[in-house]
């Protein structure tokens, strides 16, 4: 029978001599008899494939449902983004000087500034209340805002708004792009705060219309409430240039008395949680994996037991002990190896039947988007392998001590 | 007869066993098995180690095969001290120098006849398809080569023996050590593997020491080795073989005659 292997093979068999037994000729007769025992070692195989499949099914459940979680809450935000606040404005202001300072700090790339305001807002007779934001362009920009008609706010705009679907459905307009160019009057009260005038009240023009739910909101340029005085800004947001320096950065900020929060925050939260979660599904899937350990212990002890004479003849043909311990080793290399393969393979087809079962019934309830429950990355493939490897090598200690400690006259001696 | 031996034999002492003393401790008793034990071989000679069950013939062999560490006296072989080797080199030196058949014969069972044969060329390092010629062309001395692809395991006695001399030719030894390997066979396949044996040594040179009970083969050696109670009792070379085959025949025959007699005046 010839196949791709064939070189290799062929390869392989013609190795140059060496002093002692070449690994690969031990791999082949460990593969024989281990081939040669169908039965036996198919069912110890099976025993590790149902050991490696539950915990890699289980396992690869737990990463799944942890990125479909974290997906949903971090969304599009940057991890690289600090909300910085003040506990106490009128103590510690967020003004112009502190974020000039916060500027300065190493590994901050930009700062976003936030005003936020009530206001009162009329278009044609119609008169809501309305959150109004005074935004800069990095602050737009961080938060994520789901655009649906129109655009956002890019620097020169002055008098421009962007508003929410919901705002315009209060006021009676129903298609977003209807509104797009219209005149709004938007009145902000600025009470509470010192600041040098104590209204802003204008004419503005809608340029995008955003999806932000149930929310009545408005984005206006900041630079609005910086000309009317207003000193201090409602949050900023610092963007540092990489998410290993978030938490120095917020050392820093810290230190000068403001409070931050970040989406690392919820995402360790998130991970804690997991961790625990995912330790609990390994305990269950660990169950049959001790099963299969028992299994391949015994597989191998047997083994011993009736080779007793098959070690002993090596061992006078000129087999080194070590020779014989790496026979054993091998073997229960293969045994892992087998049952780990053919175990992902079953937890992988069973993950993926899963999903689609889970997706088509979802679908049959209404959610149009297409998840994935069961997450396979690469690096639990490895683990598994390196793992269910680490069990064989464990396994394997005291039946290749004993093999390796045979005596050759005992083990020939006539019966 | 002597004269033709004498042409495959080079004066060469190649196995030195000098004063071996084997004893074991069973319980509180100490059981001297060999008693400083001590004897020389020549090269490409035809060596019959023969003495009753328990005289230590095992033992001796054990010794001789590398597996046995005698509790003291030196082995020497082709000039090496045997025991004074790693285990490494000790292993190496079976692999390499050794050939060995046993009365009962044992296999590797998940391999066929031609990868069990070339088991002691695997051992030595060859590749797998250099030992599978190899082994095939030790098949081929022994008629065997048809049954390569067999289970070993499932030949007959005699057809299971000439494997394994397959096995303990394959490596081209120096030495051939054989114990009883006629001992499970009957007499037509007993004759095959002693012939086969004294072709080893008269066109391939090898070093021959078989240990048998059976008196029949005395006149195939170059050398004889009486052992009895651990102690060499006599060494026969060449010319006075055949007077101590006699004397072992003739001495069977009194047992015989005796034994009838008894058995007339019971």
């Amino acid at each position: 029978m010839r196949n791709f292997l064939t070189p290799l093979i062929d390869k392989l068999n013609s190795l140059p001599k060496k002093e002692s037994i070449h690994f690969y000729t031990l791999l082949y007769i460990a593969w024989k008899n281990f081939s040669s025992k169908k039965l036996r070692s198919f069912l110890t195989v099976f025993g590790v494939v149902i050991g490696v499949s539950a915990v890699y099914f289980l396992l690869s459940f737990g990463i799944g449902v942890q990125q479909l979680v974290t997906t949903q809450v971090v969304g599009d935000q940057s991890l690289k983004s600090i909300d910085v606040e003040t506990p106490n404005s009128k103590i510690i202001a967020l003004d112009e000087t502190a974020i000039n300072a916060i500027r300065t700090f190493p590994h901050v790339d930009s700062v976003g500034i936030l005003y936020s305001f009530p206001s009162i807002t009329t278009l044609d007779g119609g008169e809501i209340d309305v959150v109004t934001f005074g935004v800069d362009t990095t602050y737009q920009e961080l938060s994520a805002l789901n655009l649906i008609n129109g655009r956002l706010l890019i620097p020169s705009d002055n008098k421009s708004i962007v508003i929410s679907e919901a705002a315009l459905r209060a006021l009676g307009i129903e298609q977003p792009s209807e509104a797009i160019g219209k005149d709004i009057l938007v009145n902000i009260p600025l009470s509470g705060v010192e600041a040098t005038q104590t209204r802003i009240k204008d004419e503005f023009k809608i340029i995008g219309v955003i999806d932000a739910g149930s929310g009545s909101e408005a984005y206006v340029p900041s630079g609005l409430f910086d000309a009317a005085g207003v000193p201090a800004y409602g949050q900023v947001k610092v963007v540092v240039d990489d998410i290993a320096n978030v938490d120095g950065a917020r050392k820093q900020i810290e230190s000068r008395g403001f409070q931050t929060t970040s989406l690392a925050d919820t995402l360790t939260e998130i991970d804690d949680i997991f961790r625990f979660f995912n330790i609990v599904l390994v305990g269950f899937g660990s169950v049959g994996m001790i099963v299969a350990i028992l299994g391949m212990f015994n597989t191998l002890t047997i083994s011993l037991l009736e080779r007793t004479k098959e070690i002993g003849l090596m061992l006078a043909l000129g087999a080194r002990r070590r020779d014989v311990r790496m026979l054993f080793v091998f073997e229960a290399g293969l045994i892992s190896l087998a049952g780990a393969l053919a175990g992902i393979a079953l937890a992988v087809l069973g993950g993926l039947a899963v999903n689609l079962a889970v997706n088509l019934n979802a679908q049959t309830r209404g959610v149009t988007a297409w998840f994935e429950l069961f997450v396979f990355p690469p690096w639990l493939f490895f683990a598994t392998i390196f793992i269910t490897l680490l069990i064989g090598l464990i396994v394997v200690y005291i039946p290749a001590r004993r093999a390796e400690k045979i005596n050759p006259i005992e083990a020939l001696r006539r019966e | 007869m002597t004269s033709s031996r004498a042409k495959h034999t080079d004066e060469k002492v190649i196995i030195d066993i000098g004063e071996v003393s084997q004893s074991f401790t069973v319980g509180d008793e100490t059981v001297s098995v060999l008693k400083k034990i001590d004897f020389k071989l020549k090269n490409k000679t035809f060596n019959i180690i023969y003495g009753p069950s328990g005289s230590g013939k095992s033992t001796l062999l054990n010794i001789l095969t590398g597996l046995q560490k005698p509790s003291t006296g030196a082995v020497q072989f082709d000039g090496r001290r045997l025991y004074e080797l790693t285990p490494d080199k000790l292993a190496h030196f079976r692999a390499n120098e050794i050939g060995i058949v046993y009365q009962q014969n044992f296999w590797v069972k998940s391999l066929n006849v031609l990868e069990n044969v070339a088991m002691p060329l695997y051992f030595s390092g060859h590749s797998r398809f250099e030992a599978k010629k190899r082994a095939r062309e030790a098949l081929d001395l022994v008629d065997m080569r048809p049954y390569e692809k067999k289970n070993p395991s499932f030949l007959s006695g005699g057809e299971q023996q000439r494997v394994a001399m397959a096995r303990a030719l394959v490596n081209e030894p120096l030495f051939i050590i054989a114990d009883e390997p006629t001992g499970s066979l009957d007499s037509k396949n007993g004759d095959m593997i002693m012939n086969l044996l004294d072709r080893c040594r008269k066109e391939y040179g090898r070093t021959i020491i078989l240990v048998t009970h059976n008196m029949e083969y005395l006149p195939l050696a170059d050398h004889l080795l009486h052992i009895e109670d651990g102690m060499v009792k006599q060494t026969t070379d060449d010319a006075d073989i055949q007077t101590t085959t006699d004397d072992l025949l003739l001495d069977m025959k009194r047992r015989i005659d005796r034994l009838s007699k008894e058995r007339k005046n019971a």
